[in-house]
């Protein structure tokens, strides 16, 4: 369970985050959208317990994170960051091998690392320097570094993991992070695509300017009314889910709208 | 280690066996024929001995040194002389000789004592950390560490470090001064100065074993600092540690040979071209490689006649590593945080 309270973070005169409070059980996909800087990506480094709140606690399971060693807090929160960053030559094997670093059984490393990179299907990249990968790639290598951190129960937040990727990319990332959920992680989300974010999500955070406006289930806060008022564009929901509209009124950047 | 690192490290350390064994049989005397190579009598093999001796302990700190400020600043232009680390420890050593002749009786005598311990390498270390959070400072753009300013602020912080230095000796008495120019420009002391040669030892293998068992640490942290935290490093206290170590091991090379240009920038770069980037091989790699660096630099500069004496080491290093420096630094992959290897 995942426990934010009367959560508040203030970078010198600017309320990055106002007085959020949310909790969330396992097993779940949360979507955390809002337009460009209304705080997903704070707010999703806070529940990593990577930033101190200026007012508030985060709690994962009644523990305070900002209270944990980073080694106590590696071993239930793993983190996708939105831009990656590497100093030192790796192999793309070597570079997602880093998610071992707070295991506590490191006899399964090896095979731990094999399946992540079977899973983001990057074997045939395996020997490859990480700094050789296109953007895409090197989020795919992201995220299995992440899987190979991450405990089946544990909280999963990746922040904007779908950018650079193609469709057939975007879907197995997708399946991935269903997958862990149905096998009980919380996986917290931070995207921009809404139309994605309304078919793999449980449930959806809408941020503004630092504030959690609503909290629930995608059909009920990714409204086409809200939507319209927000980003000052259509959408239209229809069996497949929600897609945006394109100004001469034919809909679809996203296939199955009517 | 992995067969690449456990060949790269062989090739190192013959490099380095290579280079003590040339050094050691080298003749300083020219003959009609040129270079000559003998088994010298006793005391010059102890003479001999002397210079391997401070060429490895300085060459090891500066090379462990070296990888330490390159991964923890995650810039492969970092390096104890290059950042002012050297010229910064020379004044703090410069100043502990000059408050322990200015001071000597009460309270400041006595810190002017403990100050001047082992030729001054704990005033060294209080220096090269000062210099240190100086140029870090400086070299913070928009919450970044930008590379070459950090360099730029490290050559300009070491230029007054240089002119503080000359400052204060030369407001010693003569006989104080010693001889501040072979210093100025590097030496490989044939008798080594005990104080600084033991502490040189033991800061290499307690900071050795150290940032050997940090060394898969030291990779995650080549990632961000939010990815390092959430993989389980804690990063303040892995730089306060590991800084604390680069600086003194930076004043223990100090006090031993001089400020010496380039080898704490070259050695880790060598050990990453025989044995790729993980620290847990690089930091043994990167002590035989500075190790090796400063003995072969002593040996050639043996061969080399200029008439009036010999080459002083640190133009020697200087002119190997300077250009060295100057290809990474044209490298195009050199942006903010990204290696350029």
């Amino acid at each position: 369970m995942l426990t934010l309270s009367n959560l508040s973070l203030r970078y010198g005169r600017h309320d990055a985050l106002r007085d959020v409070t949310v909790k969330s059980a396992r097993a779940r996909v949360i979507a955390l959208v809002g337009r460009n800087g209304s705080g997903k990506s704070t707010l999703l480094r806070l529940a990593a317990g990577l930033l101190a709140p200026t007012t508030g606690r985060i709690e994962w399971d009644g523990t305070d994170l900002r209270e944990l060693s980073a080694v106590q807090r590696a071993r239930r929160v793993a983190y996708v960051a939105q831009r990656p960053q590497l100093s030192i030559a790796l192999t793309v094997t070597e570079a997602i091998g880093l998610g071992q670093f707070s295991a506590l059984d490191s006899a399964a490393n090896g095979r731990v690392v094999g399946e992540a990179i079977d899973q983001m299907q990057l074997a045939s990249l395996a020997h490859r320097s990480f700094h050789e990968l296109s953007a895409g790639e090197q989020q795919r290598a992201l995220v299995a570094r992440a899987l190979v951190q991450h405990q089946r129960d544990g909280l999963l937040a990746l922040d904007e993991p779908f950018s650079n990727l193609d469709p057939g990319e975007v879907n197995r990332v997708a399946n991935v992070l269903r997958a862990r959920a149905v096998a009980g992680a919380l996986v917290l989300v931070a995207m921009h695509d809404l139309a994605l974010a309304d078919q793999i999500s449980d449930e959806v955070w809408w941020l503004e300017q630092g504030k959690l406006i609503v909290a629930g289930a995608p059909a009920q806060v990714l409204t086409v009314e809200r939507l319209r008022t927000v980003f000052g564009c259509e959408f239209a929901r229809g069996s497949h889910g929600l897609a945006l509209c394109i100004p001469d009124g034919r809909a679809g950047s996203i296939e199955g709208a009517q | 280690m992995n067969t690449r690192q456990r060949t790269g490290v062989v090739l190192l350390a013959l490099f380095l066996i290579a280079g003590v064994t040339i050094r050691l049989l080298i003749s300083r005397e020219f003959t009609a024929q040129g270079l000559r190579f003998d088994w010298p009598e006793f005391n010059i093999l102890q003479l001999r001995f002397g210079a391997v001796e401070s060429a490895l302990l300085a060459g090891g700190c500066l090379g462990l040194s070296g990888l330490l400020l390159q991964a923890l600043l995650r810039n492969p232009l970092a390096a104890p002389f290059i950042l002012g680390l050297s010229a910064g420890a020379g004044l703090g050593a410069t100043l502990a000789m000059y408050s322990a002749i200015t001071f000597n009786a009460g309270v400041l005598g006595w810190i002017a004592t403990a100050l001047g311990v082992a030729d001054g390498i704990v005033a060294g270390t209080i220096g090269s950390l000062a210099v240190l959070t100086i140029v870090y400072a400086l070299g913070r753009r928009g919450g970044r560490i930008d590379p070459l300013t950090l360099v730029l602020a490290g050559t300009v912080v070491s230029s007054i470090c240089g002119a503080l230095t000359l400052l204060v000796q030369s407001m010693m008495p003569p006989a104080s001064r010693g001889d501040s120019w072979t210093w100025f420009m590097g030496q490989i002391p044939e008798v080594p100065a005990r104080g600084p040669a033991i502490a040189a030892a033991l800061l290499l293998v307690i900071m050795g074993l150290l940032a050997w068992r940090r060394g898969r640490a030291l990779d995650v942290a080549s990632t961000s600092d939010d990815e390092a935290e959430s993989l389980g490093v804690s990063l303040k206290r892995l730089r306060l540690v590991l800084f604390v170590g680069a600086g003194a091991l930076a004043s223990a090379s100090v006090a031993l040979c001089g400020p010496l240009a380039f080898v704490g920038f070259v050695a880790p770069h060598l050990s990453r071209l025989c044995l790729g980037s993980q620290h847990r091989a690089l930091v043994p790699a990167s002590v035989i490689a500075g190790a090796a660096l400063l003995v072969w630099a002593d040996a050639i500069r043996q061969a080399i006649d200029l008439g009036a004496g010999r080459l002083p080491i640190g133009v020697l290093t200087a002119l190997i590593g300077g250009p060295v420096f100057l290809c990474i630094l044209r490298s195009r992959r050199l942006v903010p945080g990204v290696w350029p290897c």
